[in-house]
C-alpha cells in the first residue's frame, strides 16, 4: 500500500524586472489544497487560489499521471479543475499556468498522489460451515475445499457477491454443498446477480456493481472448480445395494460423510432461497469419474425457491435433478459440456422459462424416471423454453421408457446434429407446442408424433419461448451471445 | 571385524582354492531315524583307512581321503551301525550322503549296509522334517520347482496341500487369505507389497533363490500369533555341501501370445528390461505439485516447462514381441579350515523376461435389473481388446555362513527387482439402461508400469552349548520393500456423433496417477531351547522373545488432462496424438490439474510395534505321546498418521490399536508306530486390522475406482470400533510315512471366528463402490486334506504318483447391512441365506502328478494337474452380483534329462496349459434360493482371458 502522502509544492515566480513598467502586479497563484490523494482511474477537485491586478486573460493546465479538465471560470479569486488519475500508481501532477491581461504569467503545481486501486478483500472458506453466516459483497469468497453448510445452519449471500472456487479435482475438489437441513439463502437481484466462478476469473463485485457481468475467462473454460451441491429432504426414488430406497449419497462424496446424503420424506422441505446467481467454469471431477453438475439439486423440496439460474461451461451438466419437487422459473445453461439439464430418480418439479445453449458432447435434455419402485405417478415439466443445438451435441433429448417428463412450448433452433432418442413425449406427461425453423423432421426429430412440433419457423418469429431481455442480468445476455444468436 | 575380514579374505581366496590333488571328500549328515534329528558325536570312518570324522550339532561331517572305492561306516552307542557300500570318492570332487538315518537299538548291534545310490534321496530330507515337526505343516522343496518346472514361487506354492494362489500372486492356505496368512523369509517377517492387503506378492520370488517352502498350519508359541491358515516360511539357499556352478538359459514359446505382430506396448524407459524405471516416469520435482502450474497461476513458459517434463506417450503402438527367456547363475562351495571350520557360500543370480498378450481380453460390469422380476443381469459397462504385460523379474541373493563345532552364523543378502509394464488398447461400452450409468460408447488406452522391489538383509547365529544341552538361535531381520505405479495413464475417448471426444461426463478427461507403497519392516528374534528330562524322557524347555516393527507409507498423486477454454481438437481416436508440442499449452489446449491437494487425505504413514514373549516345553507324559503346550503373549500397537478429506479427522502418529494377548497352544503327538502319528491340535490366534483400516481414510484409488472409508467412522449402525478377530485353531492328522518317499495323511480341520473383519460395501454409495472395513457376523472354517505318494511298483518303480486333495468349508454370518442389501435387491421369490463363504476360499483343490525317474538315466520327467473349485473372488450383495473364478485345469509336462560325459548338461522340456485352458471369472447369483432355481441367470463375464498352451526348452551347464 502505497502510503497517503501529500507533496505539495507550490512555485510561485513573476517577472520583476520587465523592460517596461506595467500598470499592475503579476498575477499570483498558489494551490489551496493539500494532502491530495486519488485511487487510481477515479477523480478529484483540484483549486488553486490566484490574485490578479489586471484580471487574468486565460489560465492552462496540464497534468501528469492522468487527465484534468479545462478551468473554466476563471474571474473569481479561486478555479477548480478535476483531476482524473491514470490506471497505474504513484505521483500524478496538474499544473496550472495563469496569463493576465498584460500577458504577465505565473504557475503553480499541485502534487497529488494516485493510490492503488483498493483490491476486494479475499476470505478463504475451508471445510464446515457450523454456524450462521453471511458473505457480502464488500468480500470475495475463495472456495478452497469441498464447503459444506451443515444441518441447521443457513449461509446467507447478498446480491452483486462473487464466490471464487480453488483450482483441482477428486479430493481436492471445491465445491459448495449444502447438506440436508442446511439452507443457501442467495438473493441476488437482476442488476446485481451472485457469481459463483473460478479463481482464475478476474471478475470483481465492482464490476457487478457496474453492471458488467462478463468474466475475464473464455464461455467455454470448463471445469476449474466443482459447483452447487443442494441437498434435501424431499422423496427420491433410488434404487442402490439398499434396494429400494429413501435416502443415497450423491455421487463422489465418500459415504462416511454424512452430509453427502438425499432424499427424506418431506416433500416441502425448504433448503432456502435462490435467485439471479449465474454458476460459470465448474464441472470438475469430484472422484471416481463423478462431475459436479452446475447446479446438483439432490431431493430437494418444493419449501426451496430458485429463480434465474445461469450456468456457463460446465464440464458436467447443467443443472441435474436427483429426485425431489423442488422448481426453476427461469434458467439459462450456456456451453455445458455433458447435458444441460438431467432428471433422475423421479423429480417432479417444473422448469419454466428457460434457454439452452449449445451443450457440448452432451444432450439438451437427459431425461430418466424413476429408478426404484417407488414413484409418485406425476411427471416434471419443461414450459416455455429456447434450445439451440450447435454441432457438438450429443442428443437433443434422451428419454427412456420410463421418462416421466413433458416438455411444451420449445423452441428448437441451431440443430445440425443430434436427435430425439426414442421420443416419449406422448405418453404420460404430454409434449406440445415445439417449434422448429427446420422444415422436416430429418433424422433430428424422427419419430416426434405428429403435431407435437410445427416446423419452419424463423427465430424471430417464434411463439414460444422466453423473452431473452429477461436474461439480461447473465453474462450470455450480458456479454450479447443471445443476441447473437437472434434471440 | 577382524573375523570377518578374514572370512571376506578366505572367502575370495576360496573361489579358486582346490582340493589336494587326486584326493576327494565326502560330506553327508546324520540323523536319528526315529526323531529326524540331526545326531551329534557320531563317529564316521572310511572302512579301512584312517580317514573319518564326527558329526557336529547339524549332523554334518566330511571327510577327505584319496580318490577311490570306499565303504564309509557310521556307528554311535546303542544304535545299529550302518555301512554304506560303493562309495566312489573321485579326485578333486565331492561327494554328498544326504541323510544317513541311524536307528536306536541296544539288542541287535549288527550292520545294516546299503548302496551309496539307494541313500541318495532329495525329498527326504522335507519329508523328515515333516514328520518330525511339533506343528502340523506341508512344503515343497527345490527339487519339486526343478521337477515341476515352476518358475515362481506363486507357481510352486500351489501345489502344497490346502494351499491355493489367487491370481499368482495371493497365496490362501485353507481357504484364508491374506487377513489370516502370513509369509516370512527365513523365519522373519516380511513386509506386504500391496496397498490393499496385509500380505507379500508371492510370485516376486524366483524359485531359483529359493531352498524350500514349508507351510505351517498350526500354531506354536514361537510363532508369530497373527495367523490363522498358514505361515508360508521362504527359506533362502543355503550354502551347498559341493561346489555348485551352475548356469542355465530357457526359453518359452506361446503361439497365440509370442512374435505377435499386432502386439501393443508403450515407449518405457532405458532401463524398463532391468525391472525397474531410470526416471522416465516419475514426478517432475521442484513444483507444489498439489497445486500444479497452469494456464491461471503460472506464466506461459512457466506451465510449458512443466508439461514437458512428463513423458509425452499418452497412448500405445503396435509393436512385435519376443518369447519369454530366462537366465540363471549360481556358485557356491564350501571351505574347510584346518581347525575344521567351515566357510559357505553362495551367489545366486536370475533374470526373466516374460511377454504376455491377450487379443481378446474382456472386463464386464453387471448388476441386478432394477426390476425385481427380471432374473438376467443388465449389464452396466464392457471394455474389451487387446491387453499386453511385459515383466522382468531380476533377483539376485549372496549368501555366506561360517560354522565351528559349535556355533553357526549366516549372512544373506537379498534384492529382488519386478517391473510389469501394460499396455491394454479397448472398447467401451456403458450402458445407460443400468442403475448410475449415463450411457456411452468409445475407446480407451491404458498405459500401466508396476515397480516392486524387495531388499533383505539377514543375520542369524546358532550355538550350541553344554553339550547340546542349550541351543541359542538369534536372528536379525531388515527388509525394505516397495510398491510404485509411476505414471499410470488412461486416455479414453467418448464417440459423439463418429466424433472422438474427451466428454468428462462419460469416459472422462485423460488421466496420469501416481501411486506408491513403501514398508520397511525390522525384526529381532531370540529362542532358547534347553533339552532335559522331563517323566523320565528327553524333554525340551523352549523360550524366546521376538520384537517387530512395521512401517507403511502410502500415497497416491492423481492428475487429469483439463482442456484451455474448453478447446477441443479433431481427435483421431489416438492416444498418441494428445501430448505433443501442438497440443501442450501454450500451443495447444492441454494442461494439468491436481487431484489432490495438501496435506494430502490419499497419504498416510502408519507403524506397528509389536513385542512377543514365550515359553513352551515339549515333553513325553506317556509312552509315545509327545506334548508341546506353551504360551506366547504379544504387546502391539499401531500408530497412524492420516486424515480424511475435510480434515475434521486427523491423526498424528496416534496409538489407534493397544493390544496385549495371551495366545495358549497345545499340540500332541502320538506315535502309532515308527513312521505313523497321530497329531492333534489346538491355539488361539489373532487377526488385526491392517494398517490403512484403523483410520479415518477416505481413499479414492482412481486405478480401481474404489473409495476406501477407514474403520474408525460411524455410519449407520457401524460405530467406529474396528476389534482384532479373535480365533480358535483345532486339528488333527494322521500321518504315516514309508520309504522311497511314500506316504499318506487324512488331516482335519475347524476354526471359529470371533469378530471377523470383512470390507463391507456401503449401501449409501450409488453410482461409486464404497467399502469399509467392520467386524461383521462370526465365521467358521472346516476342511479336510488328503495327501499321498505311492510308487507304481505295478507298472514299474520308476513311476510315482502323487496327489493331495482339499475340501474346504467357510461360513460366515452376513453382517446385517449385507443382509439387508441382498434381500433388497433379491429377485421376486427369492430367499437370500444369512450366510456365505468367506472371500477366497476355493471349495476343494486337487493336485495330482505322474511322475518318472530313472535316475541312473538321468531322466524324470512329468505330468502335473491343478484344479480349483469355483471360488468367491469378489462379494456383491446389492446391485452387483457376486463373481466367481471358474475352474482353471492346468496340466503340464515337464521333463529333465542330463546328459554328457560328466552330467553336466541339463536339458528340460515342458508344455503348459496342455488343455487350453481360460482364466474366467463370472458374475453369478448365488446364496440364495436362486442357486437351485431352474431359471437362473445366465452367466455373465467379470473378466477373461485366455492364455494359450506354450512351450519351454531349458538348458542348464553345471561347471
Amino acid at each position: 500500500m502505497l502510503a497517503l502522502a501529500l507533496v505539495l509544492v507550490v512555485s510561485s515566480c513573476g517577472d520583476d524586472d520587465g523592460p517596461e513598467p506595467t500598470p499592475c502586479a503579476v498575477p499570483v497563484i498558489s494551490s489551496n489544497s493539500s494532502n491530495l490523494s486519488v485511487t487510481a482511474g477515479e477523480s478529484v477537485d483540484v483549486t488553486f487560489n490566484v490574485t490578479s491586478e489586471c484580471g487574468l486573460a486565460s489560465a492552462t493546465v496540464e497534468a501528469t499521471g492522468g487527465t484534468v479538465s479545462q478551468a473554466g471560470d476563471t474571474s473569481g479569486s479561486s478555479i477548480t479543475v478535476t483531476f482524473t488519475a491514470g490506471s497505474t500508481a504513484g505521483a500524478g501532477s496538474v499544473t496550472m499556468t495563469v496569463t493576465d491581461t498584460e500577458g504577465q504569467t505565473a504557475n503553480a503545481t499541485a502534487v497529488i498522489t494516485v493510490t492503488e486501486v483498493p483490491s476486494t478483500p479475499t476470505v478463504e472458506v475451508r471445510g464446515e460451515i457450523t454456524e450462521d453466516v453471511t458473505w457480502t459483497a464488500d468480500n470475495i469468497y475463495i472456495l478452497d475445499s469441498r464447503v459444506t453448510v451443515v444441518d441447521g445452519v443457513t449461509l446467507t449471500i447478498a446480491p452483486g457477491t462473487v464466490i471464487k472456487g480453488n483450482e483441482g479435482q477428486g479430493a481436492a475438489a471445491t465445491a459448495l454443498l449444502i447438506a440436508r437441513g442446511g439452507k443457501l439463502m442467495a438473493e441476488g437481484t437482476a442488476e446485481l446477480p451472485i457469481i459463483f466462478t473460478s479463481i482464475a476469473d478476474e471478475i470483481d463485485p465492482s464490476d457487478i456493481a457496474a453492471g458488467n457481468y462478463v468474466g475475464t475467462l473464455e464461455p467455454t473454460a470448463a471445469g476449474r472448480w466443482g459447483g452447487i451441491i443442494i441437498l434435501g429432504k424431499s422423496r427420491i426414488s433410488a434404487s442402490n445395494d439398499n434396494g429400494d430406497v429413501t435416502e443415497v449419497q450423491i455421487e463422489g462424496i465418500p459415504a462416511s460423510d454424512p452430509n453427502g446424503l438425499y432424499g427424506g420424506d418431506d416433500d416441502t422441505d425448504n433448503s432456502g432461497t435462490i435467485s439471479y446467481i449465474s454458476i460459470r467454469h465448474g464441472g470438475t471431477n469430484i472422484g471416481a469419474g463423478n462431475e459436479i453438475n452446475g447446479l446438483t439439486l439432490g431431493g430437494v423440496g418444493s419449501g426451496t425457491t430458485i429463480s434465474n439460474v445461469e450456468v456457463v461451461a460446465n464440464a458436467d451438466d447443467g443443472i441435474e435433478f436427483f429426485g425431489g419437487t423442488v422448481s426453476i422459473d427461469g434458467a439459462l445453461i450456456w456451453n455445458s459440456f455433458d447435458d444441460s439439464m438431467d432428471t433422475d430418480q423421479d423429480w417432479v418439479g417444473t422448469v419454466s422459462n428457460y434457454i439452452i445453449v449449445t451443450p457440448n458432447t452432451g444432450s439438451a435434455f437427459e431425461l430418466d424416471g424413476p429408478e426404484g419402485t417407488f414413484t409418485r405417478g406425476e411427471h416434471n415439466v419443461f414450459n416455455n423454453g429456447v434450445v439451440y443445438g450447435g454441432p457438438d451435441i450429443d442428443h437433443i433429448i434422451d428419454w427412456d421408457d420410463n421418462t416421466n417428463t413433458s416438455i411444451t412450448n420449445t423452441y428448437f433452433f441451431g440443430i445440425t446434429a443430434g436427435n430425439v432418442e426414442t421420443f416419449g413425449g406422448d405418453g404420460e406427461g404430454e409434449s406440445t407446442g415445439w417449434e422448429t425453423d427446420l422444415t422436416e423432421a430429418g433424422t433430428f426429430f424422427e419419430g416426434v408424433t405428429d403435431g407435437v412440433l410445427t416446423y419452419d419457423i424463423a427465430v424471430g418469429a417464434k411463439t414460444v419461448g422466453p423473452s431473452a431481455a429477461d436474461f439480461a442480468w447473465t453474462w450470455a445476455g450480458n456479454s450479447g451471445a443471445l443476441a447473437e444468436l437472434g434471440l | 571385524m577382524k573375523n570377518l575380514k578374514i572370512i571376506l579374505t578366505l572367502c575370495l581366496l576360496g573361489l579358486t582354492q582346490l582340493t589336494l590333488a587326486q584326493q576327494g571328500t565326502v560330506r553327508g549328515t546324520v540323523i536319528e531315524s526315529a526323531i529326524g534329528e540331526p545326531m551329534y558325536g557320531v563317529t564316521l570312518i572310511l572302512k579301512g583307512t584312517n580317514n573319518g570324522a564326527i558329526s557336529d550339532f547339524d549332523g554334518k561331517f566330511s571327510i577327505t581321503a584319496p580318490a577311490g572305492m570306499y565303504e564309509l561306516q557310521a556307528s554311535y552307542i546303542g544304535f545299529q551301525t550302518i555301512v554304506i557300500r560303493d562309495l566312489e570318492i573321485k579326485p578333486g570332487e565331492v561327494v554328498v550322503i544326504d541323510q544317513i538315518g541311524l536307528v536306536e537299538d541296544a539288542a541287535n548291534l549288527e550292520e545294516i549296509v546299503v548302496t551309496a545310490e539307494a541313500i541318495r534321496t532329495t525329498e527326504a530330507a522335507l519329508q523328515t522334517v515333516k514328520r518330525m515337526s511339533t506343528n502340523v505343516l506341508d512344503g515343497i522343496s527345490a527339487e519339486s520347482f526343478r521337477r515341476i518346472g515352476d518358475s515362481d514361487a506363486g507357481q510352486a506354492a500351489k501345489r502344497v496341500t490346502g494351499v491355493s494362489v489367487e491370481g499368482g500372486k495371493y497365496v490362501y492356505v485353507r481357504g484364508l487369505g491374506d487377513r489370516y496368512t502370513k509369509t516370512t523369509l527365513n523365519g522373519m517377517d516380511i513386509p506386504g507389497l500391496d496397498p490393499d492387503r496385509n500380505s507379500i506378492q508371492i510370485d516376486v520370488f524366483p524359485t531359483n533363490l529359493i531352498d524350500n517352502m514349508i507351510i505351517l498350519k498350526t500354531f506354536t508359541p514361537d510363532l508369530p500369533a497373527d495367523f490363522t491358515g498358514g505361515i508360508v516360511n521362504i527359506d533362502t539357499k543355503d550354502f551347498p555341501d559341493q561346489k555348485i556352478f551352475d548356469v542355465s538359459f530357457s526359453v518359452d514359446f506361446n503361439p497365440s501370445m509370442h512374435f505377435n505382430s499386432n502386439y501393443i506396448n508403450y515407449a518405457g524407459s532405458q532401463t524398463d528390461f532391468l525391472g525397474f524405471d531410470n526416471g522416465l516416469r516419475q514426478l517432475p520435482t521442484g513444483y507444489d505439485l498439489a497445486n500444479a502450474p497452469n494456464p491461471f497461476n503460472s506464466t506461459d513458459t512457466q506451465v510449458a516447462q512443466f508439461l514437458n517434463e512428463f513423458s509425452p506417450t499418452m497412448g500405445v503402438q503396435e509393436d512385435n514381441n519376443l518369447m519369454n527367456f530366462s537366465l540363471g547363475i549360481t556358485y557356491g562351495n564350501q571351505l574347510e579350515f584346518d581347525n575344521g571350520h567351515k566357510l559357505g557360500y553362495l551367489f545366486t543370480g536370475n533374470y526373466k523376461n516374460n511377454s504376455v498378450f491377450y487379443d481378446d481380453a474382456f472386463f464386464g460390469e453387471f448388476q441386478n435389473d432394477r426390476n425385481p422380476d427380471e432374473i438376467q443381469f443388465q449389464r452396466a459397462a464392457t471394455s474389451q481388446g487387446l491387453l499386453a504385460e511385459n515383466e522382468i523379474l531380476l533377483g539376485g541373493l549372496a549368501g555366506i555362513a561360517y560354522k565351528t563345532y559349535t556355533s553357526k552364523y549366516r549372512f544373506t543378502a537379498m534384492r529382488l527387482q519386478n517391473g510389469v509394464s501394460r499396455s491394454g488398447a479397448f472398447d467401451l461400452i456403458d450402458d445407460e439402461d443400468a442403475i448410475g450409468k449415463s450411457g456411452y460408447d468409445g475407446i480407451s488406452e491404458n498405459l500401466e508400469y508396476n515397480e516392486r522391489a524387495v531388499t533383505n538383509l539377514f543375520l542369524n547365529g546358532e550355538h550350541h552349548i553344554n553339550d547340546d544341552q542349550w541351543t541359542i538361535d538369534w536372528r536379525v531381520s531388515s527388509t525394505w520393500s516397495s510398491q510404485d505405479d509411476p505414471d499410470i495413464r488412461k486416455t479414453a475417448f467418448t464417440r459423439i456423433n463418429d466424433n472422438y471426444r474427451f466428454a468428462a461426463g462419460a469416459a472422462g478427461n485423460p488421466s496420469r496417477l501416481w501411486r506408491e507403497l513403501d514398508e520397511i519392516n525390522t525384526q529381532g528374534k531370540l529362542d532358547l531351547i534347553n533339552e532335559l528330562q522331563m517323566f523320565q524322557n528327553d524333554a525340551k524347555l523352549k523360550f524366546g522373545a521376538s520384537y517387530t516393527y512395521k512401517e507403511r507409507d502410502y500415497n497416491i498423486q492423481d492428475f487429469s488432462i483439463n482442456f484451455f477454454n474448453g478447446e477441443q481438437l479433431d481427435w483421431t481416436g489416438s492416444g498418441l496424438e494428445v501430448w505433443t508440442d501442438q497440443t501442450i499449452y501454450p500451443n495447444g489446449p492441454v494442461y494439468l490439474v491436481s487431484g489432490f491437494s495438501e496435506p494430502n487425505p490419499n497419504q498416510y504413514n502408519s507403524n506397528t510395534n509389536n513385542l512377543g514373549v514365550y515359553l513352551s516345553s515339549e515333553f513325553e507324559p506317556i509312552s509315545k505321546l509327545k506334548a508341546i503346550v506353551g504360551v506366547r503373549m504379544e504387546n502391539f500397537v499401531q500408530r497412524h498418521t492420516g486424515r480424511d478429506q475435510l480434515q475434521n479427522n486427523v491423526l498424528e502418529n496416534d496409538i489407534v490399536l493397544e493390544n496385549l494377548d495371551l495366545f495358549p497352544s497345545v499340540n500332541l503327538i502320538y506315535a502309532l508306530g515308527e513312521r505313523q502319528n497321530f497329531r492333534l491340535s489346538y491355539s488361539q490366534t489373532i487377526a488385526r486390522p491392517s494398517f490403512k483400516e484403523l483410520s479415518f481414510a477416505q481413499i479414492l484409488d482412481p486405478v480401481s475406482n474404489r473409495i476406501f472409508n477407514g474403520g474408525l467412522f460411524a455410519i449407520d449402525d457401524w460405530d467406529g470400533n474396528l476389534k482384532s478377530t479373535d480365533i480358535n485353531n483345532f486339528d488333527l492328522r494322521w500321518e504315516i510315512y514309508q520309504d522311497r518317499g511314500q506316504n499318506l495323511s487324512f488331516s482335519g480341520f475347524y476354526k471359529t471366528f470371533d469378530n471377523p473383519i470383512e470390507l463391507v460395501r456401503l449401501p449409501q454409495a450409488q453410482t461409486n463402490a464404497e467399502f469399509q472395513p467392520r467386524n461383521v457376523g462370526n465365521g467358521t472354517v472346516y476342511g479336510l486334506e488328503v495327501e499321498f505318494k505311492r510308487s507304481l511298483d505295478f507298472i514299474n518303480d520308476k513311476f510315482s504318483f502323487y496327489g493331495n486333495f482339499t475340501l474346504v468349508n467357510s461360513e460366515i454370518e452376513m453382517s446385517e447391512t449385507e443382509l439387508r442389501n441382498r434381500n433388497n435387491n433379491a429377485r421376486t421369490g427369492e430367499v437370500i441365506d444369512d450366510n456365505r463363504n468367506m472371500a477366497g476360499q476355493a471349495p476343494w483343490i486337487i493336485n495330482a502328478g505322474l511322475a518318472f525317474d530313472n535316475f541312473e538315466k538321468g531322466i524324470d520327467a512329468g505330468l502335473f494337474y491343478n484344479v480349483k473349485g469355483k471360488t468367491l473372488v469378489v462379494v456383491g450383495g446389492g446391485i452387483d452380483p457376486d463373481v466367481f473364478s471358474q475352474p482353471f485345469h492346468s496340466l503340464n509336462y515337464n521333463m529333465n534329462k542330463v546328459f554328457g560325459s560328466e552330467a553336466q548338461w541339463t536339458a528340460s522340456f515342458s508344455i503348459n496349459n496342455i488343455l487350453g485352458d481360460q482364466l474366467e471369472q463370472l458374475y453369478e447369483r448365488s446364496f440364495s434360493s436362486a442357486d437351485e432355481n431352474s431359471a437362473k441367470a445366465t452367466s455373465q463375464i467379470f473378466q477373461r482371458f485366455s492364455p494359450g498352451v506354450s512351450f519351454g526348452l531349458g538348458l542348464k551347464y553345471s561347471f
